[in-house]
């Protein structure tokens, strides 16, 4: 679906916390927060900062260098 | 030889579709979309086990607004705020700071399911000139 987005000239990101799996479908952008289970993809709950920051950060990729089919991790 | 080269060349899973980010984000319209099976309380609920069809989420919404239906990933997080699969209360926030421009009126939402051709043939394509219409600026997507 990302990529089909991005195919009609629409920039995407995603937030993954599937690293290995995204990274196969080629992701025009994504990020990956570090160690995060299944159902975590924004970190804890009610912390809106934590949170917050993760999105700042992959918005940070939709207006940073490309790296296309990259799956950039971070430690949060 | 003919019909060979009357078919449609596909996207090579190996190559990466990239549309390079015109503008500012401070300016962006940002459309959220997951697949996490989240949607406003009041809609129809997802089928847990497989369901191609997709869910329409007002942009107006509050993520106490939303819930969600999965049997495939950890509700720990989820059961106690929604932003933390679909955060759409913290974009809101991050366009009060004025570090985003807004939300666009209408988020998208799909459910778990294994029927990749009718995702592909049918939902997908259904659903992203749906994402079109609203005029995104970057589109933001979630999992679980």
């Amino acid at each position: 679906m990302q990529r089909t987005i991005e195919l009609i000239g629409i920039p995407t990101v995603v937030i993954t916390v599937e690293p290995e799996e995204t990274a196969q479908a080629r992701p025009p952008r994504a990020l990956c927060p570090k160690g995060f289970p299944a159902g975590h993809s924004l970190g804890r709950p009610n912390d809106p900062d934590l949170q917050q920051r993760i999105i700042a950060d992959a918005l940070g990729l939709v207006a940073g260098e490309p790296r296309p089919g990259e799956v950039v991790t971070r430690s949060y | 030889m003919a019909s060979e080269e009357a078919r449609p060349i596909e996207l090579s899973r190996y190559c990466v579709p990239f549309t390079p980010f015109r503008g500012k984000l401070e300016e962006a319209m940002v459309c959220l979309v997951t697949t996490a099976g989240v949607r406003e309380r009041k809609d129809t609920p997802f089928q847990v086990e497989g369901d191609t069809s997709y869910r329409v989420i007002s942009g107006q919404a509050l993520a106490a607004d939303l819930t969600f239906d999965d049997a495939h990933y950890d509700h720990a997080c989820a059961d106690l705020d929604l932003n933390c699969i679909f955060p759409i209360d913290r974009l809101r926030a991050l366009a009060g700071e004025r570090r985003i421009g807004g939300l666009t009126e209408r988020h998208f939402s799909m459910g778990f399911s294994q029927a990749l051709r009718d995702l592909r043939e049918t939902t997908i394509p259904r659903l992203v000139r749906e994402v079109d219409h609203e005029r995104p600026d970057a589109v933001l997507l979630t999992g679980g």
